[in-house]
């Protein structure tokens, strides 16, 4: 018996001291990055032109080529890895990957599990409707059904309870109330939805609008309704307490931004600059 | 003579063969009017049949889109079909199998066919998908089943044990993991293991998860083997004087295997299919990538129902193992 309790404590105090090298200390991640001279992206590969994968399996888009130059000005080799989207927006990556470049927006609510360093591009999120729709404007989109991601700042802007927790945040205002809100996996699924046809399963959607252009580029019969809602900063991710990788993170992508090159990628990507404030 | 010529009773009537294969005629009119009922239900033929077959019966342009044209159409294609069950119905049994067998897979194939989907994207891709895709599928399927089977194992004999500790863990670990559903365990394994100092990769958080699910599910497979081996023969090694470990692994898990090995292969192809659930931690098995692909320029039918074959391929290979692992454990039944 007294050796049972004697085990039994043994291995809840080897738990605990487990548990304690779990968190991360200042600058460990930054140090570790440069010790292993590789930087660790996350990138969720659903999304051209922001991220997408080659038949060799490379990556090609937007956020690859802030990644692969951020690494680069880190003096770092970059790789890849690709956990799902609510792996990374769970946070605790416990050294998984270093920081994530997958045009996220920084939300309150994701605030409180990431760090959110350095906003690199703001994307405008428009209105998609089938090419047959009738519809001519946002408002008359009021009252249908429109479909997005579930749990994304889409789905935040059709609930009107968007709240983006970044400085330089362009005003917006809520001009669409949907009848019912359809949320899938990702916002490319609505695509899916909507290409059956006006109203067969959605009347609307609701996406980025680089990415309702790629689709209707890949010949989706699609249209984009009305200006864009709004325009919706976009930020590396970073997990929670490395202010020395942050600052880095932040300096490089200011560096970027003064000297050009988020520009030109955006104009290689988006056909715009979309790299600053609108 | 006479005998023979006058009294003989006539023959018995032999049951009158009506239609063809013994069917009566009258079973193959309701085949053929159901068909035509179900043809006409869900409108085959309304398209590009119908543009086809149209203008030879002498309809113009008029015709389209009608109810006769459906009509007409509906009848056809019950005419056809019912025509075609006739003729395997005449044919050996193996050969009616074989020729259903094509049919459907033409069926299915043509229903593919009807996406208008690009080949070239597929036959480009088709590389990724098989020899990283489908490759990490069976690696990662065949570490887990291989583990799933030694927890399965330990969990099994500790289930039947008389030792109270050994049973409430075997029992508790099977209740959990059976009554939960297998995502939750990927991303409880891969997301809550770090929180106590512990982070896998996702390779192995993946086969753990896989292991510790279907180890649950087959520790239960083998406990019902074990108990299937009558209790004689364990009392037949007792007197003999054999140790308990002895009799379990000589005489009752012999015999047990054979009970078990159906289920066990069930239970891999099971697994091949829900390894995709690893595919959210990015590891890149054949679902993450054909989703990845398919997404890259809006082709997500071309990867899917690519990666939907490769899978049925997969299975019907093991489907083959099984088969000659249930041939060898099952000599003793060869008279």
């Amino acid at each position: 018996m007294t050796i049972r309790c004697k085990l039994g404590f043994a291995a809840a105090a080897l738990g605990l001291a487990v548990s304690a090298t779990g968190t991360a200390m200042a600058g460990e991640v930054l140090d570790r990055i440069r010790e292993e001279g590789v930087l660790r992206v996350s990138t969720d590969p659903a999304y051209p032109p922001q991220s997408s994968q080659t038949p060799d399996g490379s990556f090609e888009g937007f956020d690859i080529d802030v990644a692969t130059e951020l690494a680069a000005r880190m003096g770092v080799e970059v790789e890849f890895v690709t956990p799902a989207w609510e792996i990374i927006t769970a946070g605790n990556w416990g050294g998984r990957w270093d920081v994530s470049v997958g045009s996220m927006t920084p939300t309150a609510q994701r605030a409180e599990v990431l760090d959110f360093p350095a906003i690199y591009y703001y994307t405008p999120a428009a209105l998609v409707v089938h090419a047959d729709s009738a519809a001519e404007s946002v408002e008359d989109l009021n009252g249908t059904t429109i479909g997005t991601c579930g749990g994304c700042t889409y789905d935040n802007y059709l609930n009107h309870n968007l709240e983006i927790d970044a400085q330089d945040v362009p005003p917006f205002e809520y001009v669409v109330e949907p009848g019912e809100i359809r949320t899938y996996e990702t916002d490319t699924n609505v695509f899916d939805d909507l290409r059956l046809g006006d109203g067969v399963r959605l009347d609307a959607g609701i996406s980025a609008l680089p990415t309702i252009q790629a689709a209707i580029d890949a010949g989706y019969p699609l249209r984009v309704v009305g200006e864009p809602v709004f325009y919706e900063p976009l930020s590396v991710a970073t997990d929670k307490g490395d202010a020395e990788l942050n600052a880095e993170v932040a300096r490089i992508i200011e560096e970027m931004r003064d000297d050009g090159t988020l520009s030109g990628f955006s104009e290689t990507w988006y056909g715009v600059d979309i790299s600053s404030v609108q | 003579m006479a005998e023979q010529a006058g009294a003989a009773p006539p023959p018995p009537a032999l049951p009158q063969r009506q239609g063809l294969g013994e069917r009566p005629l009258r079973r193959w009119l309701i085949i053929f009017g159901a068909l035509t009922v179900v043809c006409f239900a869900i409108g085959l033929g309304d398209g590009q049949l119908s543009r086809l077959v149209m203008p030879v019966l002498g309809f113009g342009e008029a015709a389209a889109g009608t109810l006769m044209e459906r009509a007409l159409m509906a009848v056809l294609a019950g005419v056809l079909l019912t025509l075609n069950a006739m003729v395997i119905r005449l044919m050996p049994l193996a050969v009616q199998i074989g020729v259903v067998w094509v049919e459907l897979l033409l069926v299915f194939l043509a229903f593919f066919y009807s996406f208008d989907l690009s080949f070239p994207y597929i036959v480009e891709r088709l590389p990724i998908l098989i020899f990283t895709g489908a490759f990490t599928t069976i690696y990662v399927s065949l570490i887990s089943i291989a583990c799933a089977c030694v927890v399965a194992m330990a969990g099994a004999l500790a289930r039947l044990s008389k030792s109270g500790p050994a049973f409430a863990i075997a029992t508790f670990y099977i209740s959990f993991f059976r009554g939960t559903p297998l995502l939750l365990q990927v991303y409880i394994i891969y997301l809550g293991l770090p929180q106590i100092g512990v982070t896998l990769d996702p390779v192995p958080s993946g086969i753990i998860a896989l292991t510790l699910c279907y180890g649950a599910y087959m520790a239960e497979i083998f406990r019902a083997g074990i108990q299937s081996i009558p209790k004689g023969q364990t009392e037949a090694g007792l007197s003999l004087g054999l140790h308990n470990w002895l009799i379990m692994r000589k005489i009752v898990l012999p015999q047990a295997i054979k009970v078990i090995v159906p289920p066990t292969g069930n239970q891999f192809i099971a697994m091949l299919k829900d390894s995709s659930l690893v595919s959210i931690l990015g590891v890149w098995e054949l679902m993450f990538l054909a989703r990845t692909q398919g997404r890259a320029e809006f082709k997500h039918f071309e990867m899917l129902i690519t990666a939907a074959l490769i899978y049925w391929a997969i299975s019907m290979v093991f489907e083959l193992i099984q088969a000659r692992i249930e041939r060898h454990y099952g000599k003793s039944d060869v008279r």
